[in-house]
């Protein structure tokens, strides 16, 4: 099966759940679907062509929305499966069911961007450390890295 | 009565700190827990903030093993990015380093192995042999570990030839005694004996979990970036891609051994046909807004980068998943029903080395799930309270 051939059938399983359907490069396939079929593609993905392998899951912060990236891989092509969700209400269905080995990429997507991964099997922080303030998502575009005073016990002088 | 008993963070020997709590019964793991997040460094949001050459001696330090792993994997992203067609022979002094890193990181790994089961004359010699590979990497590249050879658009040295004779004089060396190791790895009763059946991975595992590299090739799947998403020359490079079906750790010391060999057959390959002509292309400062997905096949396994660009000289993201992430939750499954004298082993078989227990034990009461943390003389000091006096016991009873 080659990149064309795919691009095909996904045209034909998933017919207009499909927002977006590219292939800029050989062995590169993006595809977009909206949230609520995120689940259904992924499981078609799995079942159907046999995409078992998750390479990681890439978040990017597009200002009013969270566009989250699922690579997918393997033994001929790559595919990569967005979607967007509004930054007001970041959502997301966890695909842990179908592929548990996304675990640790959608616990490192919550601490990061703020994103609720809804279902998760095990949501603790994963990668921010434990005294962490609440609220603060370092990959959002609008977090700053600010410097916490130094403080030296028994004054400066 | 269950324990748990944390491993971690710190411990001289280890690359990454990383706290691992494993709930034991007895000898016997039934659960274990990973802690991340003790040198997460930001680098991500940093990448953001810097330009396109400054990020590659940015991703270089992402790992001090596989350094030349994600310089490659950015920018053979960024080319993609810049639309830039590096020159052969800079595409060949790429691969040619690659390979001598998947050599060096191999070699270590033996060693590690070796010393992780005892045999510390094995780790000694394979250790011995790593240095020829990091002259060689010195001679070529003018650094032992972060080689800063990789230049967006090709490579920012040239070979001559005595350094390709060099090389080729010193493969010779490297191919006899990697001959020897891979007899005695694979023969040596005792060595075998502690290696063989330890850390199972079932292939269907290892596929849900998404194990990466030479975990996920000893559990029997010929998964390999360099023959499914063939970057820089491997499409024209002969090679194989190495599995064994025994899925423990023995068969993850007979993938690596097996990849050595491959690898000396690629450097030389690549040294006997190196093309001439320039080695890098003058690459542009910005970038259009577009993205990509750049894969490489590091030492340890698949390494993935997602690099995005919004047109000016800074990435609007950069995406770095490294494979010893991708082989955490596999190693989850591995470390469950195996014993805590496996621990360093499994570990240290999908290639960071965690292998310290510190010196304190968390206790927790199994009925009311009340959990302390008590230091190890305070526990010896309660068990012979409560043995003092009692008959003892002449015979021990095997756990299992």
């Amino acid at each position: 099966m080659n990149d064309q051939i795919l691009m095909e059938k996904a045209q034909a399983s998933l017919g207009n759940k499909i927002l977006a359907l590219t292939n800029p490069a050989p062995r590169r396939i993006f595809l977009k679907v909206a949230p609520e079929n995120l689940l259904e593609t992924v499981g078609w993905l799995k079942n159907e062509i046999g995409f078992t392998h998750l390479s990681t899951i890439s978040g990017v912060d597009l200002g009013q929305t969270f566009e989250v990236l699922y690579h997918f891989a393997n033994d001929f092509t790559c595919l990569t499966l967005r979607t967007e969700i509004p930054r007001e209400n970041p959502l997301l269905p966890s695909i842990c069911e179908l592929i548990p080995g996304a675990i640790l990429y959608e616990r490192e997507l919550q601490d990061m961007f703020g994103i609720v991964v809804q279902n998760i099997p095990d949501g603790r922080p994963l990668v921010l450390p434990d005294g962490w303030p609440a609220g603060n998502y370092p990959l959002r575009k609008d977090w700053k890295y600010k410097r916490p005073p130094e403080v030296i016990p028994g004054g400066n002088k | 009565m269950k324990f748990q008993i944390p491993i971690g963070p710190q411990h001289p020997a280890l690359k990454e700190p990383i706290g691992l709590r494993i709930t034991v019964e007895g000898e016997i793991i039934r659960d274990a827990d990973l802690r991340l997040g003790y040198n997460h460094r930001g680098l991500e949001k940093l990448a953001e903030q810097k330009t396109w050459i400054q990020n590659i001696y940015l991703a270089e330090r992402i790992c001090g093993i596989c350094s030349h792993s994600h310089t490659t994997c950015y920018v053979q992203g960024v080319e993609k990015l810049m639309e830039l067609e590096p020159p052969k022979r800079g595409l060949y002094i790429r691969t040619l380093v690659a390979e001598l890193e998947r050599v060096h990181s191999h070699l270590l790994w033996l060693g590690v192995a070796g010393h992780e089961a005892g045999f510390d004359s094995f780790f000694m010699y394979t250790w011995r042999d790593r240095e020829i590979v990091m002259d060689i990497l010195e001679t070529i590249t003018g650094n032992r570990v972060h080689y800063g050879i990789n230049t967006i658009g090709g490579v920012r040295r040239d070979l001559d030839e005595m350094q390709v004779k060099h090389i080729l004089d010193s493969l010779e060396i490297l191919r006899k005694r990697s001959e020897y190791y891979r007899n005695l790895g694979t023969t040596e009763p005792s060595f075998v004996a502690r290696l063989a059946g330890v850390g199972y991975l079932s292939p269907e595992d290892a596929v849900a979990l998404c194990a990466v590299g030479p975990t996920l090739r000893a559990s029997g799947i010929a998964r390999d970036v360099r023959k499914d998403d063939p970057y820089a020359v491997y499409e024209e490079v002969p090679f194989e891609v190495c599995t064994a079906d025994t899925c423990d750790v023995l068969g993850r010391a007979v993938v690596r051994i097996k990849e050595l060999f491959q690898s000396y057959n690629i450097i030389e390959y690549l040294l006997k046909n190196l093309p001439a002509g320039p080695i890098a292309v003058r690459a542009p400062r910005r970038a259009k807004p577009n993205e990509v997905v750049s894969r490489y096949e590091a030492p340890r396994g698949e390494n993935i980068h997602y690099i995005k660009s919004n047109g000016t000289d800074k990435p609007e993201r950069l995406k770095v998943r490294a494979p010893t992430l991708a082989n955490y939750a596999a190693t989850i499954k591995m470390l469950k029903n195996g014993f805590i004298a496996d621990v360093p082993l499994i570990f240290a078989a999908i290639d960071p080395c965690i292998c310290c227990a510190e010196r304190a034990v968390s206790v927790v009461d199994a009925r009311s799930g009340e959990e302390k943390i008590i230091p190890m003389n305070t526990l010896k000091q309660l068990s012979q309270k409560i043995s003092y006096g009692k008959e003892k016991k002449r015979v021990a009873e095997w756990p299992l």
